[in-house]
């Protein structure tokens, strides 16, 4: 072995290794440029004129008052687009701007270019659209008889999975049905970008996003522009969590620069910001499970019906998970599962964290703890006994290849040690329900804890090939990593810099900015997927870089290509006659580009049988709250949580995205929900849509990381944003039904669904 | 949201305030802390078109004992009553509600003239105020005036404050042994009451003052009457909603909001010693 000493390495964290975040220190002293600080000369402000109907017919726009106003620049409607009217991420069902009816609250209209954001306002405030309002389809249960809402109808996509006996059953029948609400992703950053015209007559757009390459198709198709004059560069995110999958203002902002001529910026303020993006499907579900006396899982039916709202949006996808993963991660050998997704007049749905696994897991697991109480046995041991592991064949039929630690998560969760809680009576009252608002005496409080397990797939699935592309160029000893991927917060930007650092031991790792003129799609920010998709890339694209620099040192050197290592910087030969600085090792700079593909998956018969996803993660929660019951106070005071994590790359991010999935598993739990009468949301403002905040969030033990390396994934490694979520709402709804013997089939559980359950 | 556009006047004396509340009449607001008009005017419940800072008035911030009574000055800080060994000690009552107003920064900037003046039915301070019986001072062209706090919130968001009047002392009757309790409902750590009581038991005689109950802030006379005939805790709570028009809203329903009138008062009774 060579001495270490020898080396030079100098210490910036490499893979596995808690390397700090390179824009951690702006975010947190507010120097950090997000998309709604964008500035340019001879700046426009474009504002949305939007439906105030669920459902309505438009009769006519009339535009001459507000662009008769000083400073008005332009008022754009259905007729100024000159491409594609609609547009989607899998179905183009959406208008760029309504033209003849609008089928939800807050559906862009028209829009508004002025000098200045009052101005824009203003003007957006004389636009007159005559509407003639029609009965909005709100309940997604009548959907499917109802007359539709789009020429092809109501229902976007009914998945059946039958698998193994449909008849089979067996001793043991629980059944139930239960129902998630509408959580919105709630960022902190609205949605926000700047688009300026380009010389060529193309358009340059800066906005926070996470799939910029998609963005690209969709924003020229509607602009009727080559790909290629359309370019786009990622802005400053203020999180995602699936809201900014698809296009809010981005084909707005390029038709308003297009049109003057000038840059045109847009922020949504927070009231149009619940209105501008998807939220998380609301679900109704009814399940009946099948087991043996011992516990024995032997059949699963479900029925799942998931509201799309308006527009398709990722719904055909959302829909795949919420019925694959409908059984849980569990062995059961017959299946009978359909799930639906329609159309309503209800705010538009799609993708959020979790993305369709967090609906179908709060049904299964409430379904696993009845099955519990009727055979009396232990709910983590009922679990533990049905757990999947490697081998073991889904509904789907799809047989688990890679790393399955189920088990192990489940008995590092449960085993680990109950928080060390002061009893109700010694804790000080800011630690009881209610909190700051002291109101729960002692003797008025119940603790309980409960377990629940969750999983979904990771990347995208159904025959997808979502890969991702990455440029290294070496010059002058120093590295540029150039990739496409959307950071939202998740850490690549971090990540990145590790890998490359790894692979080519140079400590100065500089990643050139997110767009779409210099390097190909990394495909989109979501799915668990940017760590082994675009860390993929990155990686083979640094692999290459090394390959083409021990190749031109064995030439010039006159040695063998497998006699040279590159260590930390230092290509030495083994023989020891070569040991050169990769600086000085190569002449004029180096580039290589990479494209990671995933395995390819295959799409689902039509029993919803085949081998569709790539790989999947598992977690558990256990949670401990305290219950006021007579008040309906509730207060999770721990969330203990394992993870199948593959292997820990950055020990430092991982934590906080199971920090923060859990927080936003416990605002479905008990908070977030976004309440919808008629098609039109009440609650668009931070005041009513309640978030946990720090004083709300219970403590987040982590009992373990599972490190069983997946064998496809670059350094062995699984997504970990998404679990969190998943297993954290169900775990404690558990704990909640144990504290007060409630049924709770909804989320988010209300105060009042505990204190005065029938009403 | 944002405020309408206003303008802007700073007054540096009580006198000045008063000249400038002449001048403007209902077009003016006074500005104190700013944690109470300033979300009304995020809302846009208030659209004053002139804001009067009184802010900078520090001969209105005090706590002084005047015998039966404290007198304390409109611009005290939320933060100085909470940790004023005199309020702790003869009001304490007062000194727990305010404590739990808003948040540390609320509570050091926000006033407890400004928390009552606007009778906003989800601030705490009201609430306290009933259940002690306090007694407003008021300054207007007029003279000086002192108004129960019986008769001081009369609808919603409307008091007994002239438009070109000021107030400038609240003062409570020094309750030393009383028995009392606070009680505030929230869902979330730190936002608006959805329901609370004030609850202040003294020699036999109970006054019960609730938030959010109803358009502004109210007493639960029912339940201080049952008291006050010997009835117990139980049987004197179930009578906190009667009389009362809550609403219901997205965080609660009416029957709920008349559930937690009724619970959080049978808890305050007790622990007030009933």
């Amino acid at each position: 072995m060579t001495d270490v000493a020898t080396h030079r390495r100098t210490g910036a964290p490499r893979v596995g290794e808690s390397a700090p975040r390179p824009d951690g220190v702006a975010k947190v002293q507010g120097r950090f440029a997000f998309s709604s600080d964008l500035f340019a000369e001879n700046l426009l402000w474009g504002q949305t004129i939007r439906s105030p109907h669920a459902h309505a017919r438009i009769i006519d726009i009339d535009i001459r008052e507000a662009l008769s106003l000083p400073g008005v620049h332009a008022v754009l409607t259905a007729d100024d687009v000159p491409g594609e009217l609609h547009y989607g991420l899998e179905h183009q069902d959406q208008p760029v701007l309504a033209a003849d009816v609008v089928r939800y609250f807050g559906e862009p209209v028209a829009l508004v270019a002025a000098d200045h954001p009052e101005t824009a306002r203003r003007a957006a405030a004389a636009v007159v659209v005559s509407y003639e309002p029609l009965t909005p389809l709100v309940d997604s249960a009548l959907a499917a008889q109802a007359d539709p809402i789009h020429p092809d109808g109501n229902v976007l996509r009914t998945l059946t999975i039958r698998h193994g006996d449909l008849d089979a059953t067996a001793a043991v029948v629980v059944e139930g049905t239960y129902e998630v609400g509408m959580q919105d992703q709630a960022f902190m950053g609205p949605e926000s970008g700047m688009a300026l015209p380009s010389a060529d007559g193309g358009v340059e757009l800066f906005v926070s996003t996470q799939w910029l390459h998609a963005d690209r198709r969709q924003v020229a198709g509607c602009l009727g522009l080559p790909e290629d004059m359309v370019r786009i560069t990622l802005a400053g995110v203020g999180g995602a969590f699936g809201a900014r999958e698809d296009l809010s203002l981005h084909v707005h902002l390029c038709l308003l620069s297009q049109h003057t001529g000038r840059p045109v910026k847009m922020v949504y303020r927070r009231p149009e910001s619940f209105v501008g993006h998807v939220h998380r499907h609301p679900a109704r579900m009814w399940y009946r499970h099948h087991a043996d006396t011992d516990g024995t899982l032997v059949k699963v039916e479900a029925r799942l019906l998931l509201d799309g709202g308006a527009y398709a949006s990722s719904s055909l996808a959302v829909i795949a998970n919420a019925t694959c993963f409908a059984a849980g991660p569990y062995r059961v050998p017959h299946a009978d599962i359909e799930g639906t997704v329609v159309r309503t007049n209800n705010p538009p749905c799609g993708a959020m964290r979790g993305f369709g696994a967090v609906q179908s897991c709060f049904a299964h697991e409430a379904q696993m703890d009845k099955l519990a109480a009727a055979l009396a046995l232990d709910p983590v041991e009922l679990r533990r006994r049905n757990a999947l592991a490697t081998g073991d064949t889904l509904v789907t039929g799809q047989v688990i290849t890679g790393a399955a630690p189920v088990a192990e998560v489940i008995d590092a969760c449960a085993s680990h040690p109950l928080p060390d809680l002061a009893a109700v009576d010694e804790q000080p009252m800011m630690h009881r329900p209610g909190g700051a608002g002291r109101t729960a005496d002692a003797h008025h409080v119940r603790r309980a804890t409960g377990f629940a397990l969750g999983f979904k797939n990771l990347l995208f699935s159904e025959g997808f090939d979502d890969y991702s592309s990455a440029v290294c160029r070496l010059e002058n000893g120093a590295v540029t990593i150039t990739c496409a991927c959307a950071e939202v917060g998740q850490g690549f930007v971090t990540l990145a810099q590790q890998i490359a650092r790894e692979e080519l031991g140079i400590d100065e790792i500089v990643l050139a900015p997110a767009e779409t003129a210099t390097v190909g799609s990394a495909g989109s920010t979501s799915a668990s997927r940017q760590s082994w998709m675009s860390g993929g890339a990155v990686q083979a694209a640094c692999r290459a870089v090394r390959g083409r620099v021990l190749q031109q040192v064995a030439r010039r050197r006159g040695v063998a290509l497998d006699g040279l290592v590159l260590r930390d910087g230092i290509i030495e030969s083994l023989d020891g006659s070569v040991r050169v600085d990769l600086a000085d090792a190569v002449d004029g700079p180096i580039e290589e580009t990479a494209e990671y593909h995933h395995r390819p998956t295959q799409p689902l018969d039509e029993n919803g049988q085949g081998d569709a996803h790539v790989s999947f993660a598992f977690a558990a929660h256990r949670a401990v709250v305290d219950v006021d019951p007579e008040l309906g106070l509730v207060r999770v005071h721990d969330m203990t949580t394992a993870q199948d994590v593959g292997r820990v790359l950055n020990p430092l991010q991982a934590i906080g995205q199971i920090e923060g999935g859990t927080a936003q598993g416990v605002g479905l739990a008990v908070m977030e929900e976004l309440i919808v009468e008629d098609g039109i949301i009440k609650n668009r403002s931070f005041t009513d849509y309640l978030i946990p905040t720090t004083l709300d969030m219970p403590t987040v033990r982590i009992a373990a990381l599972i490190e069983e390396p997946e064998p496809d994934a670059p350094f062995g490694a699984k997504g970990i944003g998404e679990p969190p979520t998943i297993s954290s709402t169900p775990a404690i709804v558990a704990a909640l039904r144990a504290a007060t013997g409630l049924e709770l089939t909804r989320v988010p559980v209300r105060p009042q669904d505990i204190a005065l359950p029938r009403s | 949201m944002i405020p309408v556009a206003f303008e802007y006047e700073r007054a540096e004396s009580a006198e000045q305030a008063k000249a400038l509340l002449a001048e403007h009449g209902d077009e003016a607001k006074l500005l104190a802390g700013g944690h109470s008009l300033i979300p009304l005017m995020k809302y846009r419940l208030a659209a004053p078109a002139v804001i009067v800072d009184i802010g900078r008035l520090s001969d209105l911030s005090y706590i002084r004992d005047e015998g039966e009574q404290l007198h304390i000055g409109a611009l005290t800080r939320h933060r100085d009553v909470e940790t004023d060994a005199l309020v702790i000690g003869q009001v304490p009552l007062l000194a727990a509600a305010t404590s739990e107003v808003g948040d540390p920064q609320v509570r050091h900037r926000g006033t407890i003239g400004g928390s009552i003046a606007h009778g906003d039915p989800a601030s705490d301070i009201p609430s306290a105020l009933l259940a002690l019986r306090a007694t407003m001072v008021i300054d207007g062209p007029g003279g000086v005036r002192e108004v129960a706090s019986d008769d001081f919130f009369t609808g919603f968001l409307e008091t007994a404050i002239g438009d070109d009047e000021l107030l400038t002392e609240i003062r409570v009757p020094k309750v030393p042994d009383a028995g009392w309790s606070f009680q505030k409902f929230n869902r979330r750590a730190q936002d608006w009451a959805i329901v609370g009581a004030s609850i202040v038991v003294d020699n036999g005689s109970c006054g019960v003052g609730l938030v959010n109950m109803d358009s502004r802030p109210i007493r639960a006379g029912a339940v201080e009457a049952a008291v006050n005939n010997g009835a117990s805790a139980a049987d004197a709570a179930a009578a906190a909603a009667d009389g009362c028009s809550p609403s219901g809203d997205l965080n609660a329903s009416v029957e709920y909001r008349q559930h937690l009138a009724r619970v959080l008062t049978r808890r305050g009774l007790e622990e007030a010693g009933r």
